[in-house]
């Protein structure tokens, strides 16, 4: 493998790494717009320059592979000329309108500029006018005159996607990305272009102007859209909740893994967050004559532990959704300690669109992990002991009768059973039918692991806390347990 | 929905000619272009996406190709197409003043066709005569170094042809 110096330090990378990269590898940051580690090398904004000794001219690192014995300088003052006229050109018509551009906080002209850039207009010239606020298609937002012309956005649907949806028309100054007539960036990983675009010419119109980037946090977490279990960071409102009142999660972003999802999610994913906040659960209710009233956590407790001195007419459905911990907590207590024979998980929403980027069909994250502690997807055959009144009492976890088996059925299937527990996050109109209806924390509100489809086990992480009086289906169990007597003890 | 634009099936067996002798369909975009437009007068959107199809490329790339060159033009032009070089070398040695002067003769803006459609002016990227400069092309025909004179002659040979 050869060895270079770069800025003075020795690094030692594969034959074949760009300058870029082994840059990288010693934590030497070189500017950069249209380079990405997930795309072809286009070599057009020229922002990467460095000066490589043996070399008349200074070279884009993102292109030059690196050679035995080759001296690198990113910190000279020729580079530093360039970076600065590079950034120049770059901004030569770009419109000043920061303080009205969705980009504002994480945009790499803002960021380069004050970094690499810190000179005084020159500009005397009219700047050239181009198209604004141009819906190209149902998630992005174009602003030509933003645009650095990096081409990323081009590449990302020739190479990743394959739709070939966009392209740079026009010539010069007056080059700008456009969509072919009557076409629209409608592709399954559309919101990707908006990530991958360095400054504020592709938006997103779900984030446009809900929430500035600086107001934001960042929790690392695991897609819960399907089994591929894509890393995610959840984005959230954590400066300024009360300018989005009721909602905390602002958007979703891919989080880099070279095995699993690389550098992309999926739209499906993405979007895949509205119901984080909406139309939850807010407090355990009790039905009492036919009608829910709010209990406390120490009643719904008191009482439902008592229902543990029957396991022999129970019976329980735990979901794919649920993070292994709680479903070892299930695991735990009804099988282990319980020794309750009907356990099983339903699998719902195994059957979605599958592709050979990402999506795969199982819409839930944890169909693998469930498999793996021993739970079966016999929930079919639970629904008959319950209609042959062997089964009396079920807990259920997260699902919604109604939608599973339909509203008759379902309140048929009710009408056989004693006591119903329903334990999830939402109030969906299949809580109605429950005795209990206890509210669960969602995979945002606590830690855990997910395994995918694959059998990667993959952590999330707790961005902010249970809506209301939500608790983690784990805790939930383990608290009634222990009014029970029974003492879990969980390392998962 | 339009009906689907049929290329004339002389000038397909010319492209079939021109396509075989490259290596890869991408690579015969420009002379393919240049024919249809010969042929048709203009690179229509349904001629792009004729070709796009007929070369097996995205229909961005043609149009990609298309928008680039001042060569090729969606719009139909008139008999005398005036394209007037605004580049480096022509700026420098005067073709702002030739192309004001030939707006004033002509009585056309940049991009426009005269309504009997005698005549369209264009000003155009480098034609890679700078040895000429400023220079436009008429049609097929390279011409300069411009002069007001020498601008004056076409139009009286263009008359007198007439």
């Amino acid at each position: 493998m050869p060895i270079l110096k770069i800025d003075g330090k020795d690094i030692e990378v594969p034959v074949g790494t760009s300058i870029i990269e082994a840059a990288k590898k010693a934590g030497i940051e070189i500017p950069h717009y249209c380079y990405h580690p997930g795309l072809s090398v286009a070599g057009n904004c020229r922002m990467c320059l460095v000066e490589v000794e043996k070399f008349p001219k200074l070279q884009i690192s993102c292109y030059t592979p690196v050679t035995e014995g080759m001296v690198v300088h990113t910190q000279s003052e020729r580079v530093k000329d360039a970076q600065q006229a590079v950034l120049e050109f770059l901004l030569v018509n770009h419109p000043l309108d920061c303080p009205v551009c969705d980009q504002s906080g994480e945009c790499e002209l803002q960021n380069y500029y004050m970094k690499y850039g810190l000179y005084d207009s020159r500009l005397m010239e009219d700047k050239v006018k181009k198209h604004k606020a141009v819906s190209i298609g149902p998630t992005v937002m174009l602003d030509g005159e933003r645009c650095v012309l990096c081409s990323r956005c081009v590449r990302f649907c020739d190479e990743v996607t394959h739709t070939h949806e966009m392209g740079i028309v026009n010539r010069g100054d007056r080059a700008e990305i456009e969509v072919a007539p009557g076409k629209e960036v409608d592709n399954d990983y559309s919101g990707n272009v908006v990530d991958i675009c360095p400054v504020g010419a592709l938006t997103d119109k779900d984030f446009r102007f809900k929430c500035r980037v600086w107001f934001l946090a960042q929790t690392p977490s695991v897609c819960p859209g399907c089994s591929r279990g894509c890393n995610i960071e959840i984005h959230w409102n954590k400066e300024r909740p009360y300018q989005t009142p009721g909602e905390r999660v602002m958007r979703l972003k891919p989080r880099f893994n070279a095995d699993v999802n690389k550098f992309w999610i999926c739209d499906e994913g993405r979007y895949n967050y509205h119901w984080i906040d909406q139309g939850r659960l807010l407090k355990p209710m009790q039905k009492r004559r036919g009608v829910p009233h709010e209990v406390s956590w120490e009643e719904a407790f008191g009482t439902l532990s008592g229902l543990f001195l029957r396991p022999q007419e129970m019976g329980v459905i735990v979901s794919t959704d649920m993070t292994n911990g709680d479903l070892a907590m299930a695991q735990q207590l009804f099988v282990s300690e319980l020794k309750v024979k009907n356990v099983a998980y339903q699998w719902i929403r195994k059957s979605g669109k599958e592709d050979e980027l990402l999506m795969k069909a199982d819409k839930t994250p944890n169909t693998r992990g469930a498999q793996a502690l021993g739970f079966e997807d016999r929930s079919g055959e639970i629904y008959e002991q319950i209609e042959k009144g062997q089964i009396k009492i079920l807990f259920l976890f997260g699902h919604n009768l109604m939608e599973i088996l339909g509203k008759d059925q379902a309140e048929k299937m009710r009408s056989h059973l004693e006591t119903l527990v329903i334990l999830g996050p939402h109030a969906h109109e299949g809580i109605n039918l429950a005795d209990w209806a206890l509210p669960s924390a969602v995979y945002a509100e606590k830690n855990g692991t997910f395994t995918n489809f694959e059998g990667r086990v993959q952590k999330i992480s707790k961005a902010f806390p249970p809506m209301g009086m939500a608790k983690s289906e784990r805790e939930i169990l383990k608290e009634m347990a222990r009014q029970a007597g029974i003492h879990i003890n969980l390392t998962v | 929905m339009q009906a689907k634009f049929q290329m004339s099936s002389e000038l397909k067996t010319e492209l079939d000619k021109i396509v075989s002798q490259y290596e890869t369909k991408q690579a015969a975009l420009l002379p393919v272009l240049n024919l249809a437009q010969e042929k048709y007068g203009s690179i229509s959107p349904e001629i792009e996406s004729w070709v796009a199809d007929y070369l097996q490329l995205p229909l961005m790339k043609v149009r990609e190709v298309v928008s680039f060159y001042t060569l090729f033009h969606a719009e139909q032009k008139g008999k005398h197409h005036f394209q007037m070089c605004r580049n480096m070398s022509c700026m420098l040695r005067g073709c702002e003043e030739m192309i004001e002067y030939l707006k004033e003769r002509l009585k056309l803006e940049d991009g426009q066709t005269s309504q009997d459609r005698c005549f369209s002016l264009s000003t155009v990227e480098c034609l890679a005569a700078c040895e000429m400069a400023p220079m436009m092309q008429l049609n097929d025909r390279y011409v300069g170094p411009l002069t007001k004179e020498s601008i004056d002659q076409i139009l009286k040979e263009i008359e007198i042809n007439n």
